[in-house]
């Protein structure tokens, strides 16, 4: 995340500008970062639409009969539950930045770490769920689908709380300050994680529910 | 000393770093392997992980060896990151090029130069094909191996040819367009970069792995390529490669765009070129991972053994067409939109006329974006495909000549009774590209046809249009553009003597090629086929000669490129007297681009305008006032 550079606090190019290039001249009220990290998502979400075109090419076009077809089923229950838990970690992503934009380094820590802990207890039942759900990945085109989905939204689950992982190392060292250029690096993975989030919701409600 | 040599990112450390990814890579398949008591070393036809996880392994440990993630690394670990000193700004000797380098210019030099190592790889692979083809029968290489020269031809070309070097060209001069220091994200553009020559490399070390180079065509159609020996994988993760540095790129051009203009320089102020990046970058964000995902799927259908395109397990075979062509598609315009983007500059420029009808050449750029997304499955029309998609992607297919032949008129509007600059080469192929790309272009109407598409599907009708839009068409704005911009990236003037042989040897060498291609496809000669029926004798020898004299020309411009840059003699910072930003810094541009940021207040292009300016650079009085008009400075039709 280049948000890094300017969200390291202490370290900033203040004392060495006339060494470097001139300031860019800011055409938008957008800062980079973040316009950055709503592009990447479109990329992300376009990446999810690759593979939510081929979960309808197989369910509407290849295997026209009921679907799951016929051995498969789902544990939705559960899902059900873990999906909870994932929504419950959007909030506290939510209130550590609220907490870092009133100056509460305490808030953030407690934030930060909150949402790490939900993050991963869903990627364990997660894993738990593919234990268990008796099919794999070779199972059928199904099962290739339902791993392929559900596994790439995993991935980006991981990705995601690497990114909060670091973000929560430099909340503890106190590198993030209340104005909007100090918290970017919580932000930015903040973005990230409630678009995570989302696609959760999507994949969750076409794979498990519909 | 090797110590020292192993910690500081460079050759060295990636040498290591690619031996310690790749050594990681094989360990983890075969101790996975072992744990879950399979045979360690699975080599059925499409398998061998041993040999696939070290080759997404090693490239990875090659990237962090080099030094692309050094910075990130330490910021990552909570480590107070260093101020940036811009030690690893700029270029100071060619060894500079050969390391990570942050200053979008010496990116662009990088890209471009990597990008033509690759176009003269797969060039040479053409001419392989054509001595192939000179004859009916087979007599250089067997059928087999034909099959990879024409598929790895084409990956190369397409992959990290024509889309990069583009993305370069852009690097270097659209930052000085808009009047910023930099990109967005110097260290992002940096690894761009660098994941390009992975790419590159991964496809043609499939010819060094059992069952050779992937051979099933640049498409790598399902479930061909799921079946294919191991070269195809390689493919997949070129793919990969090749697409995350284009998608950083754009992600990077579009961050440039929207927050680093210099003060005035409003959307309608900007040069085309930098709204044909815009509207490319927005279709490459959007486009390209759904060629990931594909690709992606192809892999573990292969690697994993899942059933995506797998239909004797419910798998869909005509999905992976879909979504392979629902991202290339719109890449047909990723290779093209930046083109016209250059020229239109060229154009202009070298005609000394504001470019006709600027804002609906804007326009039809976002329209090109918009109606690409729309027009997939005119490649699937004899695929077998629901047939009630035929007709709405005919329409839209031939609705997408309209913006484009907006273009096509605007730039001969923008010559009409104009003082054409004849001597340029970079004119001479801005005005061959609009000829053969207008026919290339009416060729792609009739294949958007159904009734012509299905006669003339697989055949060398296909073959001779998109190579007269791809080379006719791409590959001449890219030659008008590297003679442009080539005294502002050097500071030295090129040979126009050996740059009008170039040229003309290119155009008949072009046109002796793909013009009988036609003809011979009407008839039905199929194409990817090393052998042919001996009717067709006749002309592919002469296609061939044709294209020996086309691959020979390019060898000129390789010399006039090299010799000019190390002798050429001296360009003053603006030779072609443009308005545009870059060409009122110094040639090279200095290595921070400004000292202070520009202030624009005109039109782009208002050659003849009297009193018109473009920008106004810092030191300079401003005492120009800009004329007082309404559409702030937009070339109004002369």
């Amino acid at each position: 995340m280049e948000s890094a550079s300017v969200a390291a606090g202490a370290h900033t190019a203040d004392d060495h500008d006339h060494h470097g290039p001139p300031e860019a001249h800011q055409s938008s009220r957008i800062d980079r970062q973040t316009l950055g990290i709503l592009l990447f998502i479109i990329t992300e979400a376009m990446l999810f639409g690759a593979f939510f075109a081929s979960y309808f090419f197989l369910r509407v076009v290849a295997n026209e009969g009921s679907w799951p077809p016929e051995p498969f089923e789902l544990p939705v229950a559960v899902a059900f539950v873990n999906t909870l838990i994932l929504v419950s970690s959007s909030f506290t992503m939510h209130w550590a930045l609220e907490s870092i934009r009133a100056g509460n380094k305490r808030g953030l820590q407690m934030g930060l770490v909150t949402t790490l802990l939900l993050g991963g207890t869903f990627l364990f039942i997660q894993l738990n769920e593919y234990i268990h759900v008796g099919f794999s990945a070779r199972d059928d085109a199904f099962g290739s689908i339902f791993y392929g989905l559900t596994g790439l939204h995993g991935a980006h689950v991981f990705v995601g709380l690497t990114l909060l992982a670091i973000a929560t190392t430099r909340a503890f060292r106190g590198h993030f300050g209340s104005d909007a250029k100090d918290h970017l690096g919580v932000e930015v993975p903040g973005i990230y994680w409630h678009f995570v989030d989302v696609m959760w919701i999507i994949v969750f409600t076409t794979v498990y529910i519909l | 000393m090797i110590q020292a040599a192993l910690v500081r990112p460079g050759w060295w450390r990636a040498l290591a770093y690619f031996l310690i990814g790749s050594g990681f890579g094989f360990a983890l398949v075969i101790g996975l392997r072992a744990i879950a008591g399979l045979d360690l070393f699975q080599t059925e036809q499409t398998g061998y992980p041993h040999i696939v996880v070290p080759a997404i392994t090693g490239p990875l440990g090659f990237l962090v060896g080099i030094g692309c993630f050094d910075y990130w690394f330490r910021w990552a670990s909570g480590a107070p990151t260093i101020p940036d000193d811009h030690a690893d700004h700029g270029a100071r000797t060619w060894r500079d090029y050969f390391k990570v380098n942050t200053d979008h210019k010496v990116i662009g030099v990088q890209y471009v130069c990597t990008t033509f190592f690759f176009f003269f790889v797969g060039g040479f692979m053409a001419m392989l094909i054509r001595a192939e083809l000179a004859q009916p029968g087979t007599q250089i290489v067997d059928p087999g191996v034909y099959n990879g020269l024409f598929s790895t031809h084409a990956a190369l070309m397409i992959f990290v040819f024509v889309i990069p070097v583009f993305a370069g060209l852009a690097n270097y001069v659209l930052p000085l367009m808009i009047g910023a220091p930099d990109m967005a994200f110097p260290r992002l553009n940096a690894l761009s970069f660098w994941m390009l020559p992975v790419a590159g490399a991964l496809f043609l070390a499939s010819y060094f792995v059992p069952g050779g180079a992937f051979d099933a065509g640049w498409t790598g159609y399902a479930p061909l390529s799921t079946g294919a020996p191991l070269g195809q994988s390689f493919f997949n993760l070129g793919v990969q490669f090749a697409g995350a540095s284009s998608v950083a790129t754009a992600l990077n051009f579009l961050v440039t765009i929207i927050t680093m203009r210099a003060p005035g320089m409003t959307l309608w102020r900007m040069p085309l070129l930098v709204w044909a990046n815009l509207s490319t970058s927005l279709l490459v964000v959007a486009a390209t991972p759904f060629i990931a995902g594909v690709q992606f799927m192809v892999l573990f259908d292969r690697v994993l053994n899942t059933n995506f395109f797998e239909s004797a397990f419910g798998g869909d075979v005509i999905s992976y067409q879909h979504i392979f062509w629902f991202y290339s598609h719109p890449a047909v315009y990723i290779m093209m939109l930046p083109g016209f983007g250059i020229v239109s500059e060229v154009i202009s420029t070298h005609a000394r006329k504001p470019i006709f009808g600027y804002r609906l050449m804007a326009l039809a750029l976002i329209g090109i974006v918009i109606l690409s997304y729309t027009v997939w499955a005119h490649h699937m029309f004899v695929a077998g495909m629901f047939s009630w998609l035929r007709v709405p992607m005919m329409i839209t297919t031939l609705l997408i000549a309209v913006p484009t032949g907006i273009k096509i008129f605007s730039w001969l509007g923008t010559l009409f009774e104009a003082k054409i600059h004849l001597k340029s080469t970079a004119m001479l192929f801005a005005l061959a590209f609009i000829v053969t790309f207008t026919i290339g272009g009416i060729s792609g109407v009739m294949l958007g046809m159904i009734p012509i598409d299905i006669h003339v599907s697989d055949t060398y009708f296909v073959v001779a249009h998109i190579h007269f839009v791809l080379f006719g068409g791409s590959v001449f704005t890219i030659f008008a553009g590297v003679y442009h911009w080539f005294p502002k990236m050097t500071g030295r003037m090129y040979d126009e003597r050996l740059g009008r042989v170039h040229f003309w040897g290119t155009l008949i060498g072009t046109w002796g090629t793909f013009v009988p291609m036609h003809w011979i496809g009407m008839e039905g000669m199929p194409r990817r086929v090393a052998d042919y029926a001996s009717e067709f004798g006749a002309w592919n020898l002469e296609i061939s000669i044709a294209a020996f004299i086309l691959g020979a020309v390019q060898l000129v411009f390789l010399y006039n490129m090299i010799v000019s840059w190390r002798y050429g003699p001296k360009a003053g910072p603006n030779p072609w007297r443009a308005k545009t930003i870059e060409w009122q810094v110094s040639s090279p541009p200095p290595i921070f681009n400004f000292d202070e940021i520009p202030r624009v207040v005109g039109g782009p292009y208002e050659y003849g305008v009297p009193g018109a300016r473009h920008a106004i650079m810092a030191g300079e009085k401003a005492e120009v006032k800009p004329p007082e008009r309404t559409e702030a400075g937009i070339g109004a039709a002369s």
